[in-house]
Parts: C-alpha cells; structure tokens; sequence
C-alpha cells in the first residue's frame, strides 16, 4: 500500500467518523433526540479513535496513531457494549431512536468494531511508512477538510454537552437543556 | 466536567494542526483518562446478566 492510498484510505475513514457524530448532532437537534450521559462519553470515544486517523493525515502514517485510534475505539466500544448489555433482555426498555431496527448505541458499537477492525487491517501493510514527497494539492484537500471536520464536531460537542449537563456531572436522563433552564431559572422546582 | 474530554481532544488536535505531536499525543492520553474516570462515575447500575 502507498503512503498515497494510505492516505486516502485514513481520510475516508475519517469523514465516516465525522459522519457518525454529524449524523448524532442531526438526531439531537433534528428529532430533539437528547443524548444520555453514556451516549455523550460514546461520543468522546469516537473523538479520541478519530484522533489517531488525524494524526496519520497529518504526520502520516504511524503505528502508533492507529494504536491511538485502536484504543480510543476500545474505550468507545466498552461504553457502548455496557449501555448494550443493559438493555440487551427483552422488555428492559431502550433509550432513544431506533435507526433501521437498530438503537445508537448499537450502531457505536458497530462501529467501533469497525474501526478496531480496520485499523488491523490497515496495519498490515508496511509500505505505507515509506516517506514520499509532500503530497499534491488535490491530495491534501479531503485530509484537511476531515480533520477541519473533526476539531469543529469536537469544539461543537463542548458547546452542547455544556448546554445539556451545565459544568457537573450529567443527569441520567436529561429532559432539556438544563443550562438555559438553570439560567432562566425553569428548573425543576425553582419555576414559579 | 463532561464536556471535558471534548475540550482537551479539541486542544490536542490543534496542537497537531499546529505541528506539535507529542502535545497532541499528551491532549489525547489526558482526554482519554478524564473519559474513563466518567464513565466510572455514570455507569454505576448492575447489569442484570447471568455471565
């Protein structure tokens, strides 16, 4: 494998990690869908194994970036297989959507097996370490737009995990926004 | 405190935008501790499973 197609390759996998924490923005906002405190951290945990992937497109590729991103998928995945298991015995109740038969702490947990998965695969091969020039423009544009994508899902992810939880720990189940509540004081038992 | 390890993996990768690897690599070890010291505040119910 070239350190081209490497290239290519973590980029793609990279936009697909975006478009996991796009597409939870899209059901908070979109379907008002709130995330729970463990679907928060899952969050986090695609964050830290999209980490790793940045840092191949951004030092190249490296064993130690994919182990970055190995581990941050297995911590992800812990937190997604516990929410899984709690749920796991029929009639236990869920938490949230279902996306095509499938809760999203299903999906998480998919895919972080995918990504445990496909960073093996993309460890295999040894070429890709070979240093070669710096890459055309053409080459760069999808990288950059990626790992652009990634700081700002995780900038936006502070945003909205202060709006959900405030600055302490969250609520188990959040029924709103609890810092507008708490600023406009409508929280539970302070409204008039 | 739960947005926490968003902040220090958003740091870390503007430290790796900004050329600086191990800063980035130390943002992301931080972020990854903070993480799992929250998931052992939340996930404090028993599964009720049979293993």
């Amino acid at each position: 494998m070239t350190p081209d197609l490497s290239r290519l390759l973590n980029a793609l996998g990279l936009v697909a990690v975006d478009t996991v924490l796009v597409l939870a923005f899209a059901d908070q906002l979109w379907f008002r869908d709130l995330p729970c405190p463990i679907c928060i951290l899952q969050r986090a945990g695609f964050i830290a194994a999209g980490f790793g992937i940045a840092l191949n497109l951004i030092f190249g590729p490296r064993p130690s970036h994919y182990g970055l991103a190995i581990l941050g998928a297995v911590v992800g995945g812990i937190m997604s297989a516990d929410q899984v298991l709690h749920y796991i015995v029929p009639g236990s109740g869920s938490y949230g959507n279902a996306i095509f038969g499938l809760h999203l702490y299903s999906w998480a947990l998919i895919m972080f097996v995918a990504i445990v998965g496909g960073c093996g695969v993309m460890l295999l091969f040894d070429r890709q370490y070979e240093s070669s020039g710096p890459p055309p423009l053409s080459q760069v544009t999808l990288p950059i737009l990626a790992v652009a994508l990634l700081a700002l899902l995780a900038v936006g992810n502070v945003l909205s995990t202060l709006a959900i939880c405030g600055v302490g720990l969250c609520p188990e189940a959040p029924g709103g926004y609890l810092i507008f509540h708490e600023n406009l004081g409508l929280a539970q038992g302070t409204a008039p | 405190m739960m947005s926490l390890p968003f902040l220090l993996f958003a740091c870390g990768l503007a430290a790796g935008w900004t050329s600086r690897r191990e800063a980035a690599m130390g943002f992301w070890v931080a972020g990854v501790l903070v993480l799992l010291v929250l998931f052992r505040f939340h996930a404090t119910d028993v599964l009720n499973l049979g293993l």
